[in-house]
């Protein structure tokens, strides 16, 4: 049966326990003999460990090339996109665009509520002018041309 | 306040500085690329796994903060990826992983063996590193991650832990478990009673 210190054995070994925690795992290790032996095949291994780690690996300048090859093929983030339409070659011109844009909607925009007298429709003109006459029309339910002749003619025909 | 030297790359590099990005590649391939082999003891498979963990650490650089260590934020890129990969199925350890392959293997990698072949030592740098790989693909893939960056990069526990998003306590209980399946299985094999290529 383990103690329940053996699980901070590699801890202790690798120097990362507290000073506290360290001295309690020090005073076990005094009077445990498991816990020992484990302590010094924990201390052996990462000891030889340290030969394995003389594997290692190094690119290749073909490595290298692939890797930046394939950051060329990334499609642009937003953030990208963005330092892009920020260029002053891109955003200069824009600006102007947008600026004569903005200027042709406000001269549009006053100008465009009432249309000079000339430009209204002729028929639509007459009509204004003659407006308490059409009203008058419509009231008498007229609507022929022979009708709306003789209505106004009726001061012809010695009407009172 | 002063940033060091790979800080102010990573910094670069999110602003789009393919330069400061080639310069970290060439600084920290070997790291990643020897965490990526001990994950998938597979040499080509190791490289594949590198390159796609720089090309993610790129994309990835608008959220780096120099508050963290590159390496810590490098490892916790490098840890995704593979763990993302193992899941996905697209690797599987090498159960006969025999350490550092043979150069001929190590596609764009060069790959020397280990130097350390002494004679007066019971197990030779060749069956060390086999009983390392053979211990390696036993472990769990955190408990290898884990085990990876304290015993090959050196990496201290609270870096580990910010790496594998866990908590130090945690760290601690994957590296201890760790060790100890690879010291038992050294002390085995030292014993003569587990030939050093054999499957788990």
């Amino acid at each position: 049966m383990s103690c329940a210190e053996e699980e901070d054995l590699t801890a202790y070994v690798d120097g990362e326990l507290a000073p506290p925690h360290r001295a309690r795992v020090e005073a076990h290790l005094g009077t445990c003999a498991a816990c020992q032996r484990t302590e010094r095949l924990l201390r052996v291994t990462v000891a030889r460990m340290a030969e394995v780690s003389a594997f290692t690996p190094s690119p290749s300048p073909s490595t290298r090339r692939e890797v930046l090859a394939r950051l060329d093929a990334l499609p642009p983030t937003w953030r990208e996109r963005l330092a892009a339409l920020l260029r002053p070659g891109v955003l200069v011109p824009s600006l102007g665009v947008a600026a004569a844009a903005v200027l042709a909607v406000l001269v549009v925009g006053r100008g465009g509520g009432e249309p000079a007298l000339e430009e209204w429709d002729p028929g639509a003109l007459e009509v204004a002018t003659n407006l308490e006459l059409v009203e008058d029309y419509e009231v008498l339910g007229l609507d022929s041309s022979d009708d709306l002749e003789v209505v106004e003619n009726l001061h012809e025909l010695g009407m009172p | 306040m002063d940033l060091d030297p790979d800080t102010q790359a990573m910094l670069k590099v999110a602003a789009g500085d393919k330069q400061a990005f080639a310069w970290l590649f060439d600084r920290h391939h070997a790291s990643v690329a020897r965490f990526a082999f001990r994950f998938v003891g597979d040499p080509a498979r190791a490289e594949e796994l590198t390159q796609d963990i720089f090309v993610k650490l790129y994309r990835h650089a608008g959220a780096y903060k120099p508050t963290a260590k590159f390496k810590t934020f490098l490892f916790r890129v490098a840890t995704n990826h593979c763990l993302n990969e193992m899941r996905r199925g697209e690797y599987r350890v090498a159960r006969l992983a025999t350490g550092a392959p043979d150069a001929e293997d190590a596609g764009g990698l060069e790959m020397p063996g280990p130097e350390g072949d002494r004679p007066d030592q019971a197990l030779s740098g060749r069956e060390l590193e086999a009983a390392v790989g053979l211990a390696l693909g036993d472990l769990s893939e955190r408990e290898r991650a884990a085990f990876t960056m304290c015993r090959f990069e050196g990496m201290a526990y609270r870096d580990i832990a910010e790496a594998l998003e866990a908590s130090e306590a945690a760290v601690k209980s994957l590296i201890h478990r760790a060790t100890l399946a690879v010291a038992r299985r050294l002390e085995a094999l030292q014993a003569g009673t587990v030939p050093a290529r054999s499957r788990a």
